[in-house]
């Protein structure tokens, strides 16, 4: 039983940090239609400029954070500025661009700051608290908390601001939103920035949780694209179970068949989007003659 | 005759000449860079031929080595034996990543494929069978009577071989009715079922092209390196494959191939500067995808086109007519069904169709006699549309039954219904955008079942006869139509009335006996309108049954002898067009009730 | 089918022939004249692994520095190419075929073990001598006699270590968590048969990925059964993780383990509060272990701005066994000649003595060190 809690709470931990990566995708794919292959490399970047700043800098955790969102977000305008030709035409190979944005970006990150990695003491000190017999710590808490305040503006954001709400409508219906007065391209861009910034958000925190280093995007991205896909692309509530499902499937998986969790992981996830499509949370979009 | 491009014998020419000028290690770097092309053309077979995408190309790859190895290093097969078996346990992998592919399309197959090639890494990694992360050496070479194979200029030679056979192959495939179904499917799955297409199987078909390919050069892998580990196999040379399809052209096996040969030569001369090759690799597929998205054998066509002089070319025998040359009058088409003695063509019995909470056909009974043109009309949102979807497949009734000459085919679907004899055009027009006009009536043309093209494994040279005979025919479609001038054009690039006409023409090259046009009138000119209602004439004449959805009511008048009204997904007028204009419940549908108590009174 | 442009073949082939412009058919390597001596570094210089093949690079070329200072071998001088094996086995031979077009005396080469498999039979039919720093006992069974290893296999440094756990410290509470990868594998094979030897069952004996990054639930099954000490079979982070996070869970044992717990990697990604206290083998573990050590410290130090660690030594001393090979063989420095020369001669390295076995080993113990105040100390 306290096993059982104990990798529970392990799951969620890690679970947090997939549904920040499934979000800050979410948000892209819902405002363009984008699946953003260069969404994990992105996650590192923040990783990394938030290092930087906290480590080499000496500047506090929450400023290098700050530092590390502004960053990402003019990088996230970037990409979309130079995929913007592909938008709305050929999905599969604005997909690919993001492939190669993808490749770009781990390169980069290795010529400025070496392929050796980095690791990052925790901003806080690691307390482990004992919850019944349940190991917490203290980071693992300010993890879900803060996941969880990001997630709750997001939500506040897209239904409660104008802007938010226009971003809604540019996703739902270019053409109608445009009439009514909404700068679609300025959307666009501004998912993307947000979507970056949720990434950057994500890389920075699970650095003190493993080790930062080029090729950190890669477990963590697929897992994160597999969780907004499976809790339903497009949607954010999707993102965020997606994400804490992923997260559990893996700390289970990875106790007794740990050799085979992979294989375990993905074949659950394809058996599931050929069951339902959409994801749990998708909408079904018709194919209409 | 046809006439290809000097480029391609060039490029055979110095390869086969090519081992005279490398050293031996320049010899093995030309023989891995042809091992990915194969690999990669299996990559723009499923990928830029069937629209699949597929990141798991490299567990394909990986499938064929490592079923080599285990076979003859563990189990001391000898390895000509091995190989059919790996290629097939290549192939069988490839249909198991491929099933996911029936359910799930674009981006959602891309992510649920990469996790499958993530997952057989794991397996590689983990089974004991495959020799866990040490992997399996001591790979036996190739047994050739007389030559060595071990030697890095034989092995050359072996690989120009197979890698020549299945650039023939692919280059068959994509040029004949295979091909040309894989990408109508790839343009519009939706429209490719319209035309009788099995879109199941023929998304499998595509993966498994895809695995034998990636297992034939697995295998040539396997006993050249000599040694198989799961690294070898992952993600990093998927993104290669990846790379060399895009920026070659998705749909162009040549420009896989030189792109293969460019990028694996690139690596080779940045070989100290690892970084700054990823930073290559990837700054080239951005650039390819926004700039040049249909990659190198765009750029080279498009250079082609621009330059003042034509290009020198050579001819070379092929058996058949390039469409623009004159020749012998085409076999008269044969004679269309004729319609069924008796009974109605279409009945529709109390049809409804509910989607979530709308109800948009609500017992919808009519029949429609054979060889009669049948007007369908109605407001907006009336169900129109639906009612076609639904006779012809597209969507599944809620309720009621559907009969064709007297035949049950509720709830067939589209492709069935094709083959039964149905074809129809689409509201928003749905042509296979990337094909020619003459291979969008040439697809609709071929009424064969998937299972025929076993034929191109049996008897090659009649998939060839086939060719020559359905290309005449389709010429001849559109001769009759007016279209032959355009036939080498692309879709895509026809004026708008003439889109519409060859979407008459795709429906008709099926000798179809009931035919459904949907609003085939629509932004069409005046003459244009006229010489439709004469094509609508003429294909009843040649025995077919017409529905046609229409808003323009001179055109329903002029040319229907029935007509069926609905309106909120029922029936509310049937019979002829003189009775039905003045019928009370249609002036109401359209203009509201207060029109309706006026015309009363 | 779109049409293909001869722009784009031409080019294609124009490249590739020019590539091949100049090309020789090769050779083996060695030769005697008053040419420069070539060896080839083929090591893994970027991706995950790219330290491995920066610390190779550096012990290398500082051995062969040295020996060049002091007027090369019989006046020769040796000169040192690098080639990036990324990590991938594929590239790897290829590498292999470059050595032989190279005509290298001999190949140091890989840091990893399944690229360094790889290489061997190309390697060995064309007589060129490789020394490698992988430890997978595959590289050993393949039975080449052109094959070496700069330290020693698993079995060595887990038979040490077992004996020192067991038999001098009387810990027999032992958790076992390795990872799948050829080093893990080799890890938990050698530890749990050496254990076996010794009578003893680990209290739990766990397998994780190479990339998990999570350990929650192994770890737990570690906890309940409350071992004195934990064995960790994986690489630098991934040790350096595993330790960290059993430290968050409440674990108290003991760390211990081979070679990887001797490096700064994994005393940074584990925090030192984590490390301290654990017990690990390695054949090299303190820069002030001796004059020597001491010497090479210095000596590293002036030239690479950093303090030398155990991959450094290892390459240091492989180079070095090598050179004094050359030393004895000259001036026929061919492929047979050289390998008997490296099994004639013993060598007093940093890592401690090496005598070279028919199957390629030549280091036969290791020591034990431990982890006090941050820094590394034999016991």
């Amino acid at each position: 039983m306290i096993g059982l809690a104990q990798t529970i709470v392990g799951g969620l931990s890690m679970g947090a940090v997939y549904a920040l990566v499934a979000m800050g995708f979410a948000i892209v794919y819902r405002t363009i239609g984008l699946v953003n292959f260069a969404h994990a490399d992105v996650v590192m970047i923040g990783a990394y400029v938030t290092v930087t700043f906290y480590l080499t800098a000496r500047l506090p955790f929450g400023v290098s954070l700050a530092l590390a969102v502004g960053l990402t977000a003019v990088m996230g305008l970037a990409m979309e500025r130079v995929l913007r030709p592909l938008e709305g035409r050929d999905l599969d190979l604005m997909l690919i661009g993001t492939i190669g944005f993808g490749i770009v970006l781990e390169s980069v990150a290795i010529l400025v700051w070496g392929s050796f990695g980095t690791a990052v003491p925790t901003p806080i000190p690691n307390v482990p608290l004992h919850v019944g017999g349940v190991i917490v710590t203290t980071y693992q808490l300010l993890v879900v908390a803060v996941s969880a305040v990001v997630m709750v503006v997001l939500f506040l954001f897209l239904d409660r601001t104008r802007l938010g709400t226009a971003m809604q409508a540019a996703a739902m219906d270019r053409v109608a939103a445009t009439a009514m007065g909404v700068d679609v391209g300025a959307a666009n861009a501004l998912a993307f920035a947000i979507g970056s910034a949720i990434a950057a958000v994500a890389g920075a925190l699970v650095g003190p949780l493993l080790y930062v280093s080029p090729g950190m995007g890669a477990s963590i991205g697929i897992k994160g694209f597999a969780a907004a896909i499976l809790g339903g692309f497009g949607s954010i509530p999707g993102a965020i179970v997606g994400g804490l499902i992923f997260g559990l499937i893996e700390a289970f998986s990875s106790g007794p068949l740990s050799a085979y969790a992979d294989l375990i992981t993905f074949v659950v996830f394809a058996l599931a989007m050929m069951v339902r499509q959409t994801g749990i949370f998708g909408e079904r979009t018709g194919d209409r003659a | 005759m046809i006439r290809v491009g000097l480029g391609k014998p060039a490029l055979l020419a110095v390869l086969f000449a090519l081992p005279v000028f490398l050293d031996l290690y320049k010899a093995h770097v030309a023989v891995l860079i042809m091992l990915y092309a194969i690999v990669a053309i299996g990559l723009c077979l499923v990928m830029g031929l069937g629209g699949q995408v597929n990141l798991a190309q490299a567990a394909f790859f990986g499938t064929g080595a490592y079923a080599s190895a285990i076979l003859t290093a563990t189990y001391g097969w000898n390895p000509w034996l091995a190989a059919p078996a790996a290629i097939l346990a290549a192939c069988a992998v490839a249909l198991v990543v491929g099933l996911p592919a029936l359910r799930v399309q674009s981006h959602y197959l891309g992510i649920v494929s990469l996790g499958l090639a993530v997952a057989f890494a794991s397996v590689l990694t983990n089974a004991t069978l495959t020799g866990g992360a040490s992997g399996i050496t001591r790979i036996p070479p190739l047994p050739a009577p007389g030559i060595d194979l071990t030697d890095e200029y034989n092995y050359y030679y072996l690989v120009l071989v197979v890698l020549a056979g299945v650039t023939a192959l692919a280059l068959f495939v994509s040029g004949t009715t295979l091909g040309r179904r894989l990408r109508a499917m790839r343009d519009d799955s939706l429209a490719a079922a319209a035309v009788g297409i099995e879109i199941p199987q023929y998304r499998l078909m595509a993966f498994v092209l895809a695995g034998l390919l990636g297992g034939v050069a697995g295998v040539l892998y396997a006993h050249l390196v000599r040694y198989v580990s799961p690294d070898t196999f992952g993600l990093g040379v998927m993104f290669l494959l990846l790379a060399m399809v895009i920026i070659g052209g998705r749909d162009s096996v040549w420009g896989v191939l030189v792109a293969a040969a460019l990028l694996v030569a690139a690596r080779d001369l940045l070989i100290g500067l690892q970084t700054y090759q990823q930073l290559v690799y990837g700054a080239l597929m951005v650039g390819t995808v926004v700039f040049a998205p249909r990659g190198l054998a765009g750029v080279a066509s498009a250079v082609r086109r621009r330059l003042p002089f034509p290009w020198p070319s050579v001819p070379v025998p092929l058996p058949w007519r390039r469409s623009a040359e004159p020749g012998p009058a085409p076999p008269a088409p044969s004679p269309r069904r004729p319609p069924q003695a008796g009974g109605p063509a279409i009945a529709v019995a109390g049809v409804s169709k509910r989607f979530r909470g709308v109800l948009a056909l609500d017992g919808v009974s009519l029949e429609v006699a054979a060889g009669e043109i049948h007007g369908i009309i109605g407001p907006n949102g009336s169900g129109k549309t639906t009612l076609f979807n639904v006779v012809s497949g597209i969507y599944q009734p809620s309720g009621g039954r559907v009969l064709l000459h007297g035949r049950d085919v509720t709830g067939r679907r589209a492709h069935e219904l094709s083959r039964a004899g149905v074809a129809r055009t689409f509201q928003n027009l749905r042509l296979f955008h990337r094909l020619t006009v003459l291979e969008n009536v040439l697809v609709a043309l071929d009424r064969d079942p998937a299972y025929a093209h076993a034929r191109y494994l049996l008897g090659p040279w009649s998939v060839l006869r086939r060719e020559r005979r359905d290309r005449a025919r389709a010429l001849a479609l559109l001769r009759d139509l007016g279209l032959d001038g355009a036939a080498d054009e692309l879709a895509v690039n026809l004026p708008y009335g003439l889109q519409r006409r060859l979407e008459i023409a795709r429906a008709l090259a099926a000798e179809p006996s009931v035919v459904l046009l949907d609003e085939p009138a629509a932004g069409l000119t005046a003459g244009e309108q006229d010489a439709l209602a004469e094509v609508i004439r003429r294909i009843r004449g040649a025995g077919a049954t017409v529905l046609v959805i229409e808003h323009n009511m001179a055109l329903v008048m002029g040319v229907c002898e029935r007509i069926t009204v609905l309106a909120h997904g029922r029936v509310i007028a049937a019979g002829r067009p003189a009775e039905v204009a003045h019928d009370a419940n249609v002036v109401e549908a359209y203009l509201g009730s207060e029109t309706a108590r006026e015309e009363a009174v | 089918m779109r049409r293909f442009e001869w722009t784009a073949a031409l080019a294609a082939a124009a490249m590739v022939l020019l590539a091949g412009c100049g090309g020789q058919l090769a050779g083996g390597g060695g030769g005697t004249s008053s040419a420069p001596i070539v060896v080839d570094l083929i090591g893994t210089f970027s991706g995950q692994n790219a330290d491995l093949g920066s610390w190779a690079w550096n012990g290398v070329k500082l051995a062969i520095d040295g020996a060049n200072a002091k007027g090369g071998v019989n006046g020769r001088k040796i000169t040192l190419q690098k080639y990036d094996d990324q990590g991938q086995p594929t590239v790897g031979t290829d590498l292999a075929q470059r050595a032989i077009s190279d005509r290298a005396t001999m190949v140091y080469g890989s840091d990893l073990s399944t690229v360094s498999l790889a290489m061997i039979p190309t390697l060995t039919s064309a007589k060129i001598p490789q020394i490698t720093s992988g430890q997978a006992p595959a590289i050993l069974a393949q039975g080449s006699s052109f094959i070496f290893l700069d330290s020693t296999t698993s079995a060595v440094f887990d038979q040490t270590l077992a004996d020192y756990l067991v038999q001098k410290q009387h810990i027999t509470s032992i958790a076992m968590v390795s990872n799948n990868d050829a080093y893990g594998k080799g890890e938990h094979d050698s530890f749990l048969a050496e254990l076996t030897k010794l009578a003893v069952t680990p209290t739990v004996d766990k397998v994780v990925t190479p990339d998990q990054k999570d350990f929650t639930s192994v770890l737990t099954e570690v906890r309940a059964t409350n071992p004195k000490a934990l064995f960790i079979g994986a690489e630098e982070v991934e040790t350096g993780l595993i330790a960290k996070q059993a430290r968050s869970l409440g674990i108290t044992a003991t760390f211990t383990g081979g070679a990887p717990m001797g490096t700064p990697t994994y005393l940074q990604t584990a925090g030192a509060d984590v490390a301290e206290g654990t017990i690990m083998t390695s054949p090299y573990l303190d820069n002030d272990a001796n004059a020597k050590t001491r010497a090479f410290a210095a000596a590293y130090r002036k030239a690479y701005g950093q303090d030398p660690e155990l991959h450094g030594a290892k390459a240091y001393d492989g180079m070095n066994v090598f050179i004094a090979a050359m030393r004895k063989a000259q001036p026929d420095l061919g492929g047979q000649r050289l390998v008997d020369a490296v099994r004639a001669i013993e060598y007093d390295g940093l890592l401690g003595h090496f005598k070279y076995d028919e199957r390629g080993l030549g280091l036969h113990a290791t020591q034990i060190g431990t982890i006090k105040a941050g820094k590394v100390t034999p016991i």
